[in-house]
């Protein structure tokens, strides 16, 4: 039996589901999907790339991704990941088929989890996914606030970005199609 | 029995309060007509937390302009806050109204607010309506407030995300387990600074309302 395909299908089937009832209230509350994995590792760092590095390892160890590389900017406030040949791709090509944009990132929500428990940020946001189904590649925009004056911190945080072109075909948590 | 239409349409959310008690009747008749909201097989899931006190006022208004904030700030910086306010015209408006949204100080009203009510259901008694239960109770709360003349306000931004719903629980001493109870909003009220009748457009009937069957626009 291929337990991925069977979990996969369970989380889209779950994430569809919860769509439909809460529409895209539901995207705000997934925050603890996947940390229980995460938690059983030995995390540990002192700053924001340290513990995503060691939740790297960590995660891609256990065959979850291939590979996770990232990038902080915007003053400290911008988490950009890359990730490559999640184990969830199918999940999220499910869910997006069923005219839903995946929103329910186990990974992102791992990573963190570990900044909020090591380094007592203040809170964070999970802002953009975008989901490359060719090349079995996610992006994900997070903000990071370390401090309560870090909220409403505001840069362009994606002038000059690789990714930028890529981005803007993507979905929107907060504008419907006409708004684009 | 009167027509509350006329009611209904002048209510508006009000953020803005002057700092003037309200009165015990007038929060007593708030939850009376709560409690008569419409609710599946009269499970009435819903319990109320009535705060006054200015410091879990301040704190549920840090934790409402966390929230906010923390979102719109993220939305600024991808590009996407300001095409939701291209409306906007003027372009020095334009920048303080989505420095207000990002800040979160759109969402600290209920510091000002002389009370706030926590709406919370318990997950406990057996009812499969506890979400929609509570925002009936809302509802009727936001109409009879706007009938007695107050301000009042839904807010929904502090208990958004998971976490931030544990944080809320924790300020009202509420129990945090996912299977006790559910909070789904507070409200914040007080006399109104800022005019009660509605400004913002409404969309017209004809283009919400189909007759029969979806899609079908004209009235047989």
């Amino acid at each position: 039996m291929d337990y991925i395909k069977y979990c996969n299908e369970l989380l889209s089937r779950l994430e569809t589901l919860a769509f439909h009832e809460l529409s895209g209230m539901i995207h705000w509350k997934c925050e603890f999907v996947g940390v229980d994995f995460i938690r059983s590792k030995q995390i540990e760092g002192k700053t924001v790339d340290e513990i995503v590095e060691s939740c790297s390892k960590a995660i891609a160890a256990e065959g979850i991704v291939s590979n996770i590389t990232h990038k902080v900017g915007g003053d400290g406030v911008m988490l950009k990941l890359r990730v490559k040949d999640c184990i969830h791709h199918p999940k999220e090509a499910q869910t997006k088929k069923e005219g839903i944009a995946p929103y329910l990132c186990p990974i992102a929500n791992m990573i963190l989890d570990r900044i909020h428990d090591k380094l007592k940020y203040t809170t964070s946001y999970l802002a953009k996914l975008g989901i490359d189904a060719d090349n079995k590649r996610c992006l994900v925009f997070m903000a990071l606030y370390e401090t309560p004056d870090k909220i409403g911190q505001v840069s362009d945080w994606l002038a000059d970005d690789e990714d930028a072109e890529f981005l803007a075909s993507q979905p929107s948590q907060i504008l419907g199609e006409k708004e684009k | 029995m009167p027509d509350i239409l006329d009611v209904l349409v002048t209510r508006k959310s009000i953020r803005r309060y002057k700092p003037d008690p309200i009165p015990d009747e007038m929060i007593d008749k708030i939850l009376e007509a709560a409690r008569w909201a419409p609710t599946g097989e009269n499970y009435q899931p819903w319990r109320f937390i009535v705060i006054r006190d200015p410091e879990t006022r301040n704190r549920i208004g840090d934790l409402s302009k966390q929230g906010s904030g923390s979102r719109m700030t993220a939305w600024y910086c991808l590009g996407e806050l300001q095409q939701r306010f291209e409306k906007i015209e003027d372009p020095v408006k334009r920048a303080e109204v989505l420095r207000f949204m990002y800040s979160g100080e759109v969402s600290e009203f209920s510091k000002q607010a002389p009370v706030v009510i926590a709406i919370i259901g318990d997950l406990r008694v057996g009812s499969v309506d506890v979400p929609y239960d509570l925002c009936a109770a809302i509802e009727n709360m936001l109409i009879e407030a706007h009938s007695l003349g107050l301000g009042a306000c839904w807010v929904h931004g502090p208990v958004a995300s998971t976490r931030d719903a544990k944080r809320f629980k924790e300020i009202l001493k509420i129990p945090t387990g996912m299977g006790e109870y559910k909070v789904i909003a507070y409200l914040a009220f007080g006399w109104p600074r800022e005019a009660r009748k509605h400004p913002r457009p409404k969309l017209l009937l004809e283009d919400l309302v189909y007759w029969e069957e979806f899609g079908r626009k004209e009235r047989p």
